[in-house]
């Protein structure tokens, strides 16, 4: 009798419990604060979660449902990624893989899993073809869409000044590294100028002189840093050591960190990345954030972190979740959705400039949308600048040439595909 | 035989046509190679008395550079902070000695070896709920490591030091020089190398095991001090530093693990070659990337012809 009591007890709870867990939006974060490489990950992480905690304050999460921004601890690490994700599959309606290298492991298991990817900025650049990547999500702007827009920056929008040119592609050697290779190879061939290759390997981050000699050797016209972590900043001292000039050294939107710049300070003015992201201090949303998270000491990040680049793509990050959670509850009319449900509202965001104010987001990030063919949205990006002391908006919205990218796109899923066979493609989706 | 000529001819005739070129390549692998000596020597002391591995070197040079500029960071002065790191490394010195080696005492070297990855991972948890994970600038300028760029014009070119390298080399012949007369002159220096020689018969003429393990583990704090001020001056304080001490590992298989001057000589020959290796063949003919297994497999070489590597002590064990 006593254990019929307790098997009844315990189906209780567990029914009790079920109940209580699915009264939230499981949103899994596979983050990295620890490692080589938390020195970039932890004030993108502070704005995501930050973002979440105000929303969960202000409104009590998301259509009334709180949302649950656990984080799983990879250190950057592929292995302990794909853990992490097994780990919180379960319940997830989304997951957020943090890394190239774990993307790609994860990306077939999410076909499987029904689990959409949500990887802003970074990942495969072809997930971009929402036919072929029915699960995974890469807006704002692809890698290949940044490697686009430095090589407008650098050429003043003609590429044909490239022409002769030699262009170093200084790079972590791991996939988030390479993966501009197949669209600078691309380019490189088309408008005749000379791409000089140049890996970082993980233990030569912080010492890059054979990497600087080359390039001193070399004497490339133009440096693109495709750097992350304690990378970033060996590359800029070693920069100032050897005197390439600044203004002919850009990089990817995860190497334009001000506390990599820092450590050079004035010695580093005139250093460039794309990014599709602004710090805006100003915005309502940083206000809001200050309001219901810092104020209320609920926040991990600094005072000085909150105005700086990567705090602000943080919030955006999560903005854009959010925003596609609240498009799912929209079109499917309940405000407990489910992971598929989630990936009709990433694949519908709507960023207008209107809805980009109404968040609260003027001046933080660019207009863009997404749709079922297109996972990615190419909002484009703006140039920052190191003035010696902070990073300042030193362009209008670049864009990408998407004429360019799209047959390169298209040819490297489809060839994705047919390696991963058999692999389901999305033939309803058109638009 | 275009292929020959790439190997055999190119690389010699690109370092005589531009010899100014080749002196920065020269200088640059002798300061990479000094840095990696300064990790080496914290494994080898530790070696040299205990016969322990200590995997934990890596993160106490992370541990110590993060404290000296935390502590710096709350108001103490360079100098203070400094001092106030030397003393935290010797309470690290203590604890280590008190909770983890001393109850292992007569374990197979495995357990202590075992041991020392679980003080690295206290150390990695522990130092970033203390300090974060986030990149810090070392205060060289606070501690009087000069900033300025020399320019030297040698064969019509151009060499760029760094007088914060040069610090660097002298800091560490310095430092080496003084751990030699250390260990060579004193009453304790010469415990430590009996222990390291004979335990059994250093303990039977009272040599205190504690004293020198606590002594041992903080001279490698010192030395963990030291190089993570020589790593942090160059590109900042963080966790990748760690990474930095898989460099080492070439360097004690070339050098022997028991031998000083088989750190200094074995990190100043990877430093060296590794970067010849890579400016002039590596570059060209590989695109690059190979620092990351030439020390490897230099140090295999040499392991091939002498197991024991270059400067360390054939052991004959007879069973």
């Amino acid at each position: 009798m006593k254990q019929l009591t307790r098997l009844a007890l315990a189906g209780a709870v567990a029914a009790f419990g079920t109940g209580a867990v699915a009264q939230e939006l499981f949103t899994p974060n596979l983050s990295y604060r620890t490692g080589p490489f938390a020195a970039t990950g932890i004030p993108l992480m502070n704005g995501q979660k930050d973002y979440m905690d105000m929303l969960n304050a202000r409104d009590g999460g998301i259509g009334g449902i709180p949302i649950n921004f656990e984080e799983c601890e990879t250190g950057y690490s592929t292995e302990k990624g794909v853990e992490c994700y097994e780990r919180t599959k379960g319940a997830a309606i989304v997951t957020q893989p943090w890394s190239t290298g774990i993307t790609l492991q994860v990306l077939p298991k999410t076909n499987v899993d029904q689990i959409p990817i949500l990887a802003p900025g970074y990942g495969f650049s072809p997930m971009s073809d929402g036919k072929t990547f029915q699960w995974a999500f890469n807006p704002p702007a692809s890698y290949w869409d940044g490697a686009s827009m430095l090589l407008q920056a650098i050429s003043d929008g003609d590429l044909s000044n490239l022409e002769g040119k030699k262009i170093a592609h200084l790079h972590l050697d791991h996939p988030y590294g390479k993966e501009p290779l197949p669209l600078f190879e691309a380019m490189a061939e088309k408008h005749g100028f000379e791409l000089l290759p140049i890996p970082v390997g993980l233990s030569e981050m912080q010492n890059q002189s054979a990497q600087w000699l080359q390039i001193r050797r070399e004497r490339p016209d133009f440096v693109i840093m495709w750097g992350w972590g304690a990378m970033n900043a060996g590359a800029i001292t070693e920069a100032v050591k050897t005197r390439y000039p600044m203004d002919q050294f850009v990089g990817v939107w995860w190497s334009g960190h001000s506390d990599d710049l820092q450590l050079v300070g004035e010695d580093g003015a005139g250093y460039r990345a794309i990014s599709w992201s602004l710090p805006n201090p100003d915005a309502p949303v940083m206000a809001a954030i200050r309001e219901h998270v810092v104020d209320t000491g609920k926040t991990l990040a600094s005072a000085e972190e909150l105005d700086e680049v990567f705090y602000g793509r943080g919030v955006v990050i999560s903005a854009i979740l959010a925003e596609g959670i609240r498009v799912a509850q929209e079109m499917h009319g309940t405000a407990e959705i489910s992971a598929p449900q989630l990936r009709d509202g990433l694949a519908n965001l709507d960023f207008t400039q209107a809805r980009i104010d109404e968040l609260g987001l003027t001046g933080m990030m660019a207009p863009f949308s997404t749709s079922c063919s297109d996972h990615t949205g190419h909002s484009g990006g703006w140039m920052i600048e190191w003035d010696g002391a902070k990073f300042v908006q030193a362009s209008d919205l670049l864009t990408a040439d998407r004429a360019a990218i799209d047959p390169l796109e298209a040819e490297k899923a489809a060839e994705y595909a047919a390696a991963n066979a058999p692999w389901p493609v999305n033939e309803d989706c058109d638009s | 035989m275009e292929f020959l000529r790439a190997v055999f001819i190119d690389p010699f005739a690109d370092m005589i046509a531009a010899p100014d070129f080749l002196l920065q390549v020269l200088w640059e692998g002798l300061v990479s190679g000094v840095l990696y000596a300064l990790i080496a020597l914290g494994f080898v002391l530790i070696f040299r008395s205990s016969r322990i591995f200590n995997f934990a070197q890596g993160i106490m040079v992370v541990f110590a550079a993060l404290t000296l500029v935390g502590l710096h960071q709350m108001g103490l002065p360079a100098w203070f902070a400094f001092a106030g790191t030397l003393l935290v490394m010797f309470l690290l010195a203590v604890v280590i000695e008190r909770v983890v080696l001393r109850p292992l005492v007569g374990q197979p070297d495995i357990m202590l070896f075992m041991a020392t990855i679980g003080i690295t991972l206290f150390l990695v948890g522990g130092g970033e709920i203390i300090f974060g994970g986030e990149n810090k600038q070392m205060i060289s300028d606070e501690l009087g490591i000069p900033d300025a760029s020399l320019e030297f014009n040698p064969f019509d070119g151009f060499l760029l030091i760094e007088a914060r390298d040069i610090t660097v080399v002298v800091g560490a012949a310095l430092m080496v020089a003084a751990l030699l007369v250390f260990l060579n002159r004193s009453k304790m220096g010469r415990a430590i190398r009996a222990l390291g020689d004979d335990p059994q018969a250093a303990l039977s003429v009272g040599i205190s095991l504690t004293t020198i393990w606590v002594l041992v583990w903080f001279m490698a704090g010192i030395i963990a001090l030291m190089t993570g001020i020589a790593w942090g001056s160059r590109a900042g304080v963080s966790f990748a530093l760690e990474i930095i001490a898989l460099k080492a590992l070439p360097v004690l298989m070339l050098g022997g693990l028991e031998s000083i001057s088989g750190a200094i000589v074995g990190g100043i020959a990877i430093g060296v070659l590794e970067k010849l290796f890579e400016i002039y063949w590596g570059q060209p003919l590989m695109g690059g990337g190979t620092e990351g297994w030439f020390a490897y497999v230099l140090a295999l070489t040499v392991l091939l012809f002498r197991p024991q590597g270059l400067f360390g002590e054939k052991i004959i064990e007879r069973v």
